[in-house]
């Protein structure tokens, strides 16, 4: 356990992880560094501004208790941190994100003194590579509140356990049909530096249509988070209750400017529905079945 | 999820004795540069003048419109004192999207039938060609800043933050707030749902057509309607219409859905302006200034359906009501004489309808015991609606209840029998409003 006096600023890490990014290169197997980073108290007094920036971009109301998504912005460069060692095996550029899960246990409210950890886990074969989990919790008082789980896959690496690359890895997708919507999307070319804006990942992939080139999209494509995270607001406070657990799967990244139909559906509604009550989401390309993200928003 | 109605407690009648409205026209015509102010004012003059109210203290009048500028924050009251009503009349806004005339009308009702008022005018009017424009909420934040600043320094520092793609003008839309879908598409799905075709849909707007212009040549408007701005009929009216000429208009909403897109400007409402009026009263208030007595205003209902997460159609909500207020009044559909079921779309009606016919929708969406049933076609709409007459917003409560009463009594005058109509009116925000008119 590493104790930092405060949050770091993802900028900085971003610096960090782009310089460390060259040296990371696939090779033999990689391991995952035994670390975990803890601050002890971060007080989010100081938040208000930032989180109604937040609350305005996402749909989210305005109110003190702060969202998943919000918890995730707030506390996810600890665990970018971790990521930018140099003893961190993988690179930080070009890494993919996967999934995310995340559960809010309790409410936490603006103001609380938060304990936050952060570290990397369950280093494992991906079909494509290795992929990881970045773990980020909070505490409130000595109790957990909230738990945040980020898949990301490094491509062309290996992970210990080498039948993964085969077996551990994700199964063909069955074809898959778009739903009726019961939203649309339409998202400016801005939308991504809006969103790095209040998130603080300022990844040139998604704020400048130059920075995606350079890594092969052919627009600035949109954060991931922000869809899931617009997703989590448009089910809202009332109906995911104040413990939830917030799941997005990423497929093809949405290109802006663009038009997302999404469908945000009650479980009750939805045969097969991956959970047991609550909310499933799913968003397409408007007009195509390009599907981006789909995920759910349950009560617990 | 039914729960047994509590008996309906007795109270008083209250009757509609006549209604006025302006002609619609399209959106961009007849009415550019002309205000919801204007438009209702002249309404109400219209039946102040049919009437003889001239001076009168009514009980109130209610009434609204949707795309309201904040400056007309008493546009009701306004309007009354821009008539020649006395200026002891009250008055309020009412908005409940398209159903708002209708809630209106309801509000002064249950006024008249509870004895706290003996007359009173509901009504409503919108205009889309003076529709109020908004800024950005980015120039808005960055004036209100401004303006909130205690120092000069302060003021200039909020001020730039303005970008000039804040400097953009906002138009209002028919979009839903919490889906970013526009009306249209939201029907769309609802179309696609239900499996409504296009035909059907042609075959909805070709009779509005036809009705609409048999009821004008027959001078049923006559005593509804007053010319405005050089206008003397609904300008949207398509007498020629034909399924032909419907087929070949191209679709213009579900364009992106997998099934095919079936509703075009042809089965859709296009944007109106207009105003519409109707005056209601105690049967004493009537009779003792002798003015004629059309039917009563009965009973309505309203509902709302859940639509945000797709479990239910946006324009929905009235195939709930129905069976609500009918079964409250003891009624079936069998009962009803005159279905007006306003045209939103032409697939509005049909999914409606579709919906009442299905046994499997009516059990778990309706909580009744089988399917309500089945709407006699030749009583529907038999005088043209939304989709000929056009769609002022808040004017399509006080045309289709004036046209319901009138229908009525007709019909009563013509066969000695009680007469009934069935007003059905959806609305943004997945609302509907339902009410029952009978001859008096």
């Amino acid at each position: 356990m590493e104790e930092l006096e405060r949050l770091p600023r993802l900028g900085g890490l971003f610096v960090r992880g782009a310089v460390g990014s060259a040296t990371k290169r696939p090779g033999g197997t990689v391991r995952l560094p035994e670390v975990a980073y803890r601050v002890a108290a971060v007080d989010t007094t100081g938040e208000a501004a930032h989180l109604a920036a937040y609350q305005e971009l996402l749909g989210e109301p305005s109110s003190d208790v702060l969202p998943a998504g919000f918890l995730h912005v707030l506390v996810f460069p600890l665990a970018t941190a971790v990521m930018v060692r140099p003893d961190f095996p993988l690179p930080l550029l070009g890494m993919v994100h996967l999934r995310n899960v995340a559960r809010v246990l309790r409410p936490v409210r603006l103001g609380e003194r938060l304990e936050v950890r952060a570290w990397a886990q369950d280093l494992r074969g991906h079909r494509r590579g290795a992929q990881v989990d970045l773990v980020a919790e909070v505490s409130v008082g000595g109790e957990l509140a909230y738990r945040g789980v980020s898949t990301y896959l490094a491509k062309g690496f290996r992970a210990p356990d080498a039948s993964g690359a085969s077996a551990g890895g994700d199964p063909e997708r069955p074809a898959w049909q778009p739903p009726m919507p019961t939203a649309r999307w339409r998202l400016g070319g801005g939308t991504g530096r809006a969103y790095g804006a209040v998130s603080g990942d300022q990844n040139p992939i998604h704020t400048s249509a130059l920075g995606a080139k350079a890594f092969g999209f052919p627009r600035a494509i949109a954060h991931g988070m922000y869809t899931a995270a617009r997703a989590l607001a448009e089910v809202g406070p009332a109906r995911r209750g104040d413990a939830y657990e917030w799941t997005v799967e990423f497929f093809r990244p949405v290109l802006l400017p663009g038009t997302v139909d999404v469908a945000i559906r009650p479980v009750a509604d939805v045969a097969d529905a991956p959970a047991d009550g609550g909310f499933v989401y799913d968003g397409w390309r408007s007009g195509k079945d390009t599907r981006h993200f789909t995920g759910t928003v349950t009560p617990l | 999820m039914s729960t047994t109605p509590s008996p309906v407690p007795s109270t008083r009648e209250a009757v509609i004795i006549g209604g006025n409205r302006i002609p619609f026209s399209r959106a961009g015509k007849k009415y550019v540069r002309t205000s919801n102010q204007d438009m209702f004012t002249a309404a109400l003059e219209g039946l102040v003048a049919r009437f003889g109210l001239q001076g009168e203290r009514l009980g109130e009048v209610a009434g609204g419109a949707v795309l309201k500028h904040s400056k007309n924050f008493n546009l009701v009251r306004e309007s009354v004192l821009g008539s020649s009503l006395a200026p002891t009349t009250p008055a309020y806004d009412v908005q409940q999207a398209c159903a708002t005339g209708l809630e209106a009308a309801i509000a002064v009702t249950n006024k008249i039938k509870l004895g706290q008022i003996e007359s009173a005018v509901a009504g409503g009017t919108d205009t889309v060609s003076d529709a109020p424009i908004v800024v950005s909420d980015r120039l808005r934040a960055a004036l209100l800043d401004a303006n909130h600043a205690k120092t000069t320094s302060a003021k200039i520092k909020a001020l730039l933050a303005i970008r000039p793609k804040d400097l953009a003008p906002v138009s209002p839309s028919t979009g839903e707030p919490r889906t970013h879908l526009s009306m249209g598409e939201h029907q769309a799905i609802t179309t696609a749902k239900w499996g409504i075709t296009r035909e059907a849909q042609d075959e909805i707007a070709l009779a509005s057509h036809q009705n609409l212009a048999r009821a004008w040549e027959a001078g049923f408007f006559d005593d509804l309607v007053t010319p405005y701005k050089g206008l003397t009929r609904d300008d949207n009216l398509r007498a020629d219409t034909s399924l032909e000429k419907l087929a070949k208009l191209r679709p213009v909403f579900g364009a992106s859905l997998d099934s095919p897109a079936t509703m075009t400007a042809g089965n859709s409402t296009p944007l109106t302006d207009g105003a519409s009026t109707v005056l209601f009263s105690s049967r004493e208030w009537a009779e003792e200034r002798e003015l004629p007595i059309l039917a009563k205003f009965v009973d309505a209902e309203t509902a709302a359906v859940d639509f945000v997460h797709g479990h239910e159609g946006l324009l929905m909500a009235p195939a709930a009501a129905v069976p609500r207020l009918l079964a409250r009044n003891g009624l079936t559909l069998e009962d009803i004489d005159f279905f007006e079921i306003h045209e939103a779309f032409a697939s509005t009606v049909l999914t409606t309808l579709a919906a009442w016919e299905d046994e499997e929708y009516c059990r778990t969406e309706l909580g009744l015991d089988g399917a309500f049933g089945k709407v006699d076609r030749t009583r529907l709409n038999v005088n043209g609606s939304s989709l000929a007459a056009g769609h002022p917003f808040a004017a399509t409560g006080g045309r289709i209840i004036a046209t319901a009463a009138k229908l009525v009594s007709t019909k009563a005058r013509e066969t000695g029998q009680p007469a009934r109509a069935l007003i059905s009116i959806c609305a943004a925000g997945g609302l509907g409003a339902v009410a029952l008119v009978e001859s008096a």
